[in-house]
């Protein structure tokens, strides 16, 4: 390659005769990963010497000895909802409840939080930073954290689960909303507001028309992964058909806790196929 | 005769540095057809956007009919802009929306927000609209969607919208950079319509010298966001050329009106032909 430069009585670039492997930059990098891994494997004392496998053996194959006594009330005080299908039923409006709790607070404020609307002044300037500063907070707990507080908060149950689960989606839809906006082409913008149309006006007429997809489209998938998340939540006391499941590993009804898991699994299929089809209709 | 527009010593630094508008001070007339020439980047949007305050002016002053543009409240500023039309490079256009939706967006500025919101357009204003679509030719269209429509057609919608404003003051940014040569003098001659029959003063800036040569009243060049050169379109000669588009700068036609140099399909000359023709010239680029 050198001969190019050199046929032109050019300089040869120093980056040719670099091997990019062996420069000392990324053998740092490089370096720096195996150390990592090394002290990685020392602190965390990963240690499989106590599993002994044929007690695993034994619970993989109760998992599938289906136990169907949980799809039918147990006694006269149970009723349908107190079953298995019941509780998977009321976990999946978990998820849609508190994705709608989560649109209410999300959509107002993510018009607060796009740039392009809110430049101009010292204030909205301001209120821009603190809401999106405010989303990328809420963002950043864990759900199954915020679970775990609001538990202790509001106590236990689907009341813990639902404002968990919304809290946490107003921080990840007021995001993709706010930045939904933030993406729309400025130019209608710019000529609705030069006709002399207030701020209000201008939103409504060349705003909303560009973001109607996006948002439907975010907020579909959002639902998807609450409902998903939603039966995890009541491992950590959020309520639902999670909570059965913990139940049933704690007193070793594994036969039970294999249909809960596969109850799960369907319905998250489920949720993904309809998901996907409904936001490929959209685009 | 009052000067419509009255522009002194306007200065436009960005915050990053850049002087785009550099001691501007103008006087328009009403009635003329200003087009405002010069290199990219040589200040001509960032002129034509400090006028009605799209972009905030650093310093200087800009008095529109006698009301201080640059010192106007938000709301006197919103009065001022709803007589100031404005066409753009890329339309600018709510393009999920229809064309009459679009045109109607012009009459925003006169009309209170809740109704903008219920989306109730007035009778007069939705009988205004058909009136506009009809003058630039494509009332027919009025239910299509916005980006449905060819180039010269969303234009068109452009020039209609700013009409529903009643403006006094047309101001145009390069409005035919993204159009064929028949359908940029078909565009053209909608703006020199509403500026002879309306009497619309027009501010037009365009790329090409031609063009300029054959709508303006007057030619303002820009040079590095100051003017380089104000008078008759016919007053620009070889050198004045070369002072504005640097010495290795040459004349390019843009072109012709009636015919094209390279064969011509059957269509394409009608259309030409059309387009040069300000009655027909509506359905020139259908
Ligand atoms: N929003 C902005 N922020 C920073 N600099 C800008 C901005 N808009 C324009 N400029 C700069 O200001 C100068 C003038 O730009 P302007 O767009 O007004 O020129 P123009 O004559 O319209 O050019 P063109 O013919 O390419 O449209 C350029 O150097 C440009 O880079
Ligand atoms: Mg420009």
């Amino acid at each position: 390659m050198a001969e190019y430069f050199v046929a032109r009585g050019l300089p040869v670039p120093a980056e040719l005769s670099q091997n990019p492997l062996t420069h000392w930059r990324r053998l740092i990098v490089i370096a720096l990963s195996l150390g990592v891994v090394y002290i990685g494997l020392r602190i965390t004392k990963i240690d499989l010497s106590s599993a002994n496998p044929e007690y695993a053996a034994g619970v993989i194959g109760q998992l599938f000895h289906w136990d169907f006594s949980i799809l039918t009330p147990r006694d006269e005080f149970e009723t349908f909802w107190d079953t298995a299908e019941g509780q998977m039923i009321v976990t999946i409006f978990l998820g849609i409840i508190a994705t709608v709790f989560a649109i209410i607070v999300a959509l107002p404020l993510s018009f607060l939080g796009a740039r392009n609307i809110m430049t101009g002044n010292v204030l909205t300037g301001g209120i821009y930073v603190v809401v999106r500063l405010v989303f990328t907070i809420i963002r950043s707990i864990d759900v199954l954290i915020v679970v775990i507080i609001f538990g202790v908060l509001l106590g236990i149950g689907s009341a813990a689960g639902v404002l968990a689960l919304a809290f946490h989606n107003v921080g990840v839809l007021g995001k993709l909303y706010s930045e939904a906006i933030e993406g729309i082409d400025p130019g209608p913008l710019e000529a609705i507001t030069a006709t002399g149309a207030n701020r209000v006006q201008v939103i409504w007429t060349a705003v909303l028309p560009q973001i109607v997809n996006p948002y439907i489209s975010f907020t579909i998938y959002r639902l998807d992964t609450n409902v998903r998340l939603a039966p995890i939540l009541g491992l950590v006391g959020g309520g639902g058909i999670g909570i059965l499941l913990f139940q049933s590993v704690n007193l070793l009804q594994y036969g039970a806790a294999g249909l809960i898991i596969f109850m799960i699994v369907v319905t998250v299929a489920l949720m993904d196929f309809a998901s996907a089809q409904i936001r490929r209709r959209l685009v | 005769m009052a000067a419509v527009l009255a522009i002194q010593d306007l200065v436009k630094v960005y915050p990053s540095g850049t002087r785009a508008v550099n001691g501007v001070s103008l006087e328009i007339q009403r009635g003329e057809f200003v087009v405002l020439i010069g290199l990219s980047g040589s200040g001509k949007s960032s002129l034509l956007r400090c006028i009605n305050r799209l972009v905030e002016p650093t310093s200087g002053r800009v008095v529109f009919d006698g009301a201080d543009v640059t010192r106007a409240s938000r709301a006197e500023l919103r009065r001022i802009r709803r007589r100031i039309g404005m066409v753009f490079q890329q339309f600018n256009l709510v393009r999920r929306g229809s064309v009459l939706s679009n045109t109607l967006a012009g009459r925003l500025g006169y009309r209170p927000a809740w109704r903008t919101i219920l989306g109730r357009p007035l009778r007069e204003d939705v009988a205004a609209a058909f009136e506009n679509l009809g003058r630039v030719g494509i009332a027919d269209k009025a239910f299509a969607r916005a980006d449905a429509l060819s180039g010269g057609q969303q234009q068109r919608v452009g020039i209609a919208r700013a009409l529903m404003q009643h403006p006094d003051l047309m101001l145009a940014d390069e409005p035919v950079a993204s159009l064929d040569p028949a359908t940029s003098h078909s565009v053209m001659k909608y703006l020199e319509e509403i500026n002879k029959k309306d009497g619309i003063t027009v501010i037009c800036s365009l790329h090409f010298l031609s063009l300029a040569r054959r709508y303006g009243t007057r030619v303002i060049a820009l040079k590095a966001g100051a003017v380089a050169f104000d008078g008759r379109p016919d007053a620009i000669d070889e050198r004045r050329f070369k002072e504005i588009y640097g010495e290795d700068a040459v004349e390019v036609e843009i072109g012709p009106e009636r015919s094209q140099p390279q064969p011509m399909s059957a269509t394409e000359a009608a259309l030409a032909a059309l387009a040069s023709d300000p009655d027909l010239g509506g359905i020139a680029d259908r």
